[in-house]
């Protein structure tokens, strides 16, 4: 498959959608998603990681060793978070408050590591910073709709606001990690779904 | 690609001193300004703890409060919005995940708790994260030390739905800052 923007985006997104369809970052998709806010603000700062460490990563690839390049490669993701985090905490302190430790753990999320293994090593940096940022999109995306029905549910609120005007009984289970395993494997059902349903009309023709 | 072990190393030392230096740089750039956040949400939870309400509670701060040595407790004392003189004191304990810390306020008599604000607490966000809503914290104010601190109708004070343990945590560290920091200061206090 060819490596221009259109089919990196597609990827992403859809046929190689990192939450659902590669089965990456459920950790903190399991832990971030009982709250709208907190899903964003986790997203946004992925996608600015994978993008970045992508783009860095892909600069270097001519240059990295091997032998040592999950080194590198952890050391410059690392390197970013960092930054990330201090930022947060210099210009949006409560948001950094809210998020406590999840920030800091963006460094374990498989996601990067693997845009950073699987393409940025081959492709040139531009496309590869494309592919980090679609990367991340992909999985805000996921995040985001698994937490506007947890956060619904759960809370009877959206982004904080209250919608629960027929004052329906909240779920516990979806405010609890519990939630997010019935939540995710809801999506990834859906998703595979749809694709091998696509499959078999394919084989058809 | 394969290369040799001296440019192995040589490169791993150079990519390590080029990212240690921008984030040295990036840290040195924003450190005055996340000091600066730090001291003034400790300065607001002191406040909130007080029960006083401030636009700027940087400078209210600095208007009202004074800070005391008390025996061996360092403390924050103040007149609150309902006019009366209060302690505020720092408390840690185990939370659930980790350490809790924040200002109790107690009037000067050490009878009454007049309010609780965390300043560090690394609980499930959502779950036991929710004890820095408002609701849970204003639960505190104006609550009598005679007994032990327990939740339930008859004292007005609900734990949180899906975070037992964080709200045992929070009233066990609670209970534990009555039998010995206050005891201490009443001894210091010699009241």
């Amino acid at each position: 498959m060819g490596n221009n923007i259109k089919t990196v985006f597609y990827r992403n997104l859809w046929g190689e959608n990192p939450v659902i369809r590669q089965i990456l970052g459920i950790c903190s998709a399991l832990a971030v998603t009982n709250r709208t806010v907190n899903s964003l603000v986790m997203g946004v700062g992925l996608m600015f990681v994978t993008a970045f460490s992508s783009l860095t990563l892909s600069a270097l690839r001519e240059h990295i060793p091997d032998r040592i390049r999950m080194i590198v490669q952890t050391l410059v993701i690392a390197a970013y978070v960092i930054i990330v985090d201090i930022f947060i905490k210099a210009n949006l302190p409560e948001i950094s408050k809210a998020l406590g430790p999840y920030v800091g753990l963006i460094i374990t999320n498989c996601i990067i590591m693997g845009r950073a293994e699987a393409f940025a090593r081959k492709n040139p940096p531009v496309i590869s910073f494309f592919d980090g940022l679609f990367a991340g999109i992909g999985y805000t995306v996921i995040l985001l709709g698994i937490a506007l029905i947890r956060e619904i549910l759960g809370f009877g609120t959206v982004f904080g606001f209250n919608i629960n005007f027929i004052d329906f009984t909240k779920w516990t289970i979806m405010v609890v990690p519990p939630g997010a395993f019935f939540m995710i494997a809801i999506f990834i059902w859906i998703a595979a779904g749809i694709q091998n349903r696509r499959l078999k009309k394919k084989e058809a023709k | 690609m394969k290369k040799g072990y001296i440019y192995t190393i040589v490169f791993i030392v150079a990519v390590s001193v080029v990212f240690s230096g921008v984030l040295a740089v990036v840290n040195a750039v924003y450190k005055n300004k996340i000091e600066i956040n730090e001291l003034a949400a400790e300065k607001v939870s002191i406040l909130y703890s007080m029960g006083i309400e401030a636009e700027n509670a940087v400078a209210a701060f600095d208007e009202k409060v004074t800070q005391k040595d008390i025996g061996e407790i360092s403390l924050y004392s103040a007149v609150n919005d309902d006019g009366i003189e209060v302690y505020s004191i720092p408390f840690e304990g185990s939370g659930l995940w980790g350490t809790i810390r924040g200002y109790v306020s107690v009037d000067v008599n050490l009878s009454t708790i007049t309010g609780i604000a965390f300043t560090e607490q690394n609980e499930t966000p959502g779950l036991g994260g929710r004890i820095e809503e408002e609701w849970y914290k204003e639960q505190f104010r104006g609550i009598s030390i005679d007994n032990a601190l327990v939740y339930g109708e008859d004292t007005g004070i609900d734990a949180i739905t899906g975070a037992t343990s964080t709200s045992n945590a929070v009233l066990q560290i609670m209970n534990n800052f009555i039998n010995t920091t206050l005891k201490e200061l009443e001894e210091a206090d010699g009241k």
